[in-house]
């Protein structure tokens, strides 16, 4: 845990990089109390977990106070929504407050949105208050920063109980020359900060972005990333983690990972002492290319809320029919939504599910997962900053498809013959031989049948969903 | 991130890299593979590239070819000048290959070629080329190269 003199050192230096730092005290204190908050998100999250219920939660965020409430209502009312997100603009996430100023003060002048989010830090403590107060439903602050840390102070402080992010999954998959190991660092600030909240009664969670790169990432990387990432956490004084995951496409398979997310995390954490931490999963509706058309954009979007809630993840990320367009209308954004709730609540309990091939599935992504961790851990000499920076330094923690030269890059993911996302390159992830041998014959299954370049194949395989573009199990991806 | 796979001799030296403020990142990697199982040595400088980087990485690393990436629209800007700047920097004969989404919106392909071979780039590519047929072209200059070098 970091020094408690060194924290506050940094917290002044924080909260001093922009104005509205000074607007951070402890009268967040008396604030929740007043409002009886204890982290109202963390409760709702253990309320669905004891009810083995699926919770959704739109992205959603413009740059006014007044169209954030219009929008957030709208998600709530009409979409009904259980969760909201404060979805944060791009030069926010990157500090750069004075282009956001400008940006923001423009909108203001014209009445338009030109910034993609909500600037947190420019609206500061009382503005961003102002968002949460006027719905009913927890708001959670949804970003992409590698560096978050007054953006954390401002979001507390406002009384969001909530924060995605962390030092791997909001930098590999966003940037790409920003150091592992400062980007770790400056999270463990956040993950403290929580703690310093959560031990004066006001419990935050802290969710790792799971679905990382979007394009078919193998599910025993995202399980070790989380794992890593909940340790992370839990050691500067956590105690309400969600571990994420995003749909490949495979039921079976996303359905396993899910479960497998939620127990290995669980599993090292209690290793490690953490015993009081609360784990959650939240499931990603596909973030890959998403179809033109608004009725194949319903179909995948109720096929990912469906996989939410048969593998029992506590909260789905729900997408939109405007996806492949770009920002969508609070309209187009409530109708994703909507497609969600009717397979959430009314569907999965119907579908059957072949409980064996999930835990035979389970089983190998344990071990592939369990693999990465334990060597990672070996590295790290009993730290898990030094095991994450050292395992993607060598390889034995890597990321497909990802912008960052922090990361080795030397994974390359194929589907085999059923859509299941496989390894065509497995790069220096520290396998044993049985995995590799299950690996190959479930890839030449699918390989052998057609005599085409490999890489071809991975094009129409990130392109699972696209009209004329898709994948076919049948012809063997040709 | 340089492969330092290749066992034997490789075919050639490849530097590959995504130009100017474009992070599309997927065509960049499957590129490199391709080079790499195609038996080329890759010199991989992912996303965010500038013109100096390509050239420094091609001058420490002998390069014969640069593989320059664009999907964003700008690759005309972003490459403009690099063939005065690689004679520059003594990279006389070094072929430079333009792929991805190279010019904005609808235009005449061999409009948008004849632009990039007047400022001297070997070979540009339309959209969604696969690998391998710039790895074939690649192997057919440098074999040409060759001769003509006696």
């Amino acid at each position: 845990m970091i020094d408690e003199g060194l924290f506050q050192a940094l917290r002044r230096e924080v909260l001093a990089t922009w104005p509205t730092g000074q607007e951070v005290s402890d009268e967040a204190f008396e604030y929740y109390q007043r409002k009886g908050d204890s982290g109202v998100f963390h409760q709702r999250l253990q309320e669905a977990k004891a009810a083995g219920r699926t919770l959704l939660q739109p992205r959603g965020g413009v740059p006014l106070v007044h169209l954030q409430i219009e929008l957030l209502r709208h998600l709530e009312q009409v979409g009904t929504a259980d969760l909201l997100p404060l979805t944060v603009d791009s030069y926010t996430r990157q500090n750069r407050y004075e282009e956001a100023q400008r940006h923001l003060e423009r909108s203001q002048q014209e009445g338009v949105a030109l910034l993609n989010g909500f600037p947190v830090v420019n609206h500061g403590v009382r503005n961003s208050r102002a968002v949460l107060e006027a719905v009913a439903a927890p708001v959670q602050i949804r970003h992409g920063s590698p560096d978050a840390r007054l953006l954390a102070e401002i979001s507390f402080a406002a009384g969001y109980t909530s924060f995605e992010g962390g030092g791997i999954t909001y930098n590999l998959p966003y940037s790409a020359r920003v150091p592992l190991e400062r980007s770790v660092r400056d999270w463990q600030y956040v993950d403290r900060l929580s703690g310093y909240y959560t031990e004066r009664g006001v419990v935050i969670n802290r969710e790792s972005y799971g679905a990382l790169t979007g394009i078919m990432v193998p599910p025993a990387i995202a399980v070790a990333i989380s794992v890593f990432e909940a340790l992370l956490a839990a050691e500067q004084g956590v105690k309400s983690i969600t571990v994420g995951y995003g749909q490949n496409g495979h039921i079976i398979q996303d359905v396993a990972a899910v479960e497998v997310l939620g127990t290995l995390t669980q599993q090292y954490l209690q290793r490690f002492g953490f015993h009081d931490v609360d784990v959650t999963t939240c499931f990603h509706e596909w973030m890959g290319p998403f179809p033109m058309t608004e009725g194949r954009a319903f179909g995948l979007i109720g096929l990912g809320a469906l996989t939410a809630a048969l593998a029992r993840a506590t909260k789905v990320i729900t997408k939109t029919p405007h996806e492949a367009y770009g920002v969508p209308t609070k309209e187009a954004n409530a109708q994703g939504l909507l497609c969600s709730r009717l397979m959430v609540d009314t569907m999965a309990h119907q579908v059957p599910l072949d409980r064996a091939q999930v835990a035979e599935e389970a089983r190998w992504i344990a071990r592939e997962a369990t693999a990465i961790v334990e060597k990672a851990l070996e590295l790290g000499e009993g730290r898990f900053d030094a095991s994450v920076v050292r395992a993607f330094e060598a390889g034995v923690m890597d990321l497909p498809f990802c912008p960052s030269i922090y990361a080795q890059n030397k994974v390359m993911p194929i589907r085999d013959a059923t859509g299941a996302v496989r390894y065509l390159e497995h790069g220096h992830l520290p396998f044993d031989k049985e995995t590799l041998d299950r690996n190959q014959e479930l890839i030449h299954q699918r390989m052998g049948a057609v005599d085409t370049d490999p890489l071809e194949q991975i094009e129409k395989d990130i392109n699972f969903f696209l009209e004329a573009e898709g994948f076919s199990a049948v012809s063997g991806g040709s | 991130m340089a492969d330092e796979s290749v066992a034997n001799a490789p075919k050639g030296r490849v530097v590959t890299g995504v130009i100017g403020a474009d992070v599309h990142v997927v065509g960049n990697r499957l590129l490199a593979m391709a080079l790499e199982r195609a038996g080329f040595k890759v010199i991989n400088l992912g996303v965010l590239v500038s013109q100096e980087e390509f050239i420094n990485a091609a001058v420490e690393s002998n390069a014969d070819a640069l593989f320059i990436s664009s999907l964003y629209g700008h690759a005309e800007l972003d490459c403009e000048g690099l063939r005065e700047k690689c004679i520059e920097a003594g990279l006389d004969d070094i072929l430079i290959y333009v792929g991805g989404n190279v010019a904005l919106g609808k235009q005449e392909w061999s409009e948008v070629e004849k632009r990039f071979l007047a400022m001297g780039i070997d070979r540009v590519f339309p959209p969604r080329t696969p690998p391998k047929v710039g790895i074939e072209l690649l192997e057919r200059d440098l074999a040409a190269r060759k001769r003509s070098k006696g």
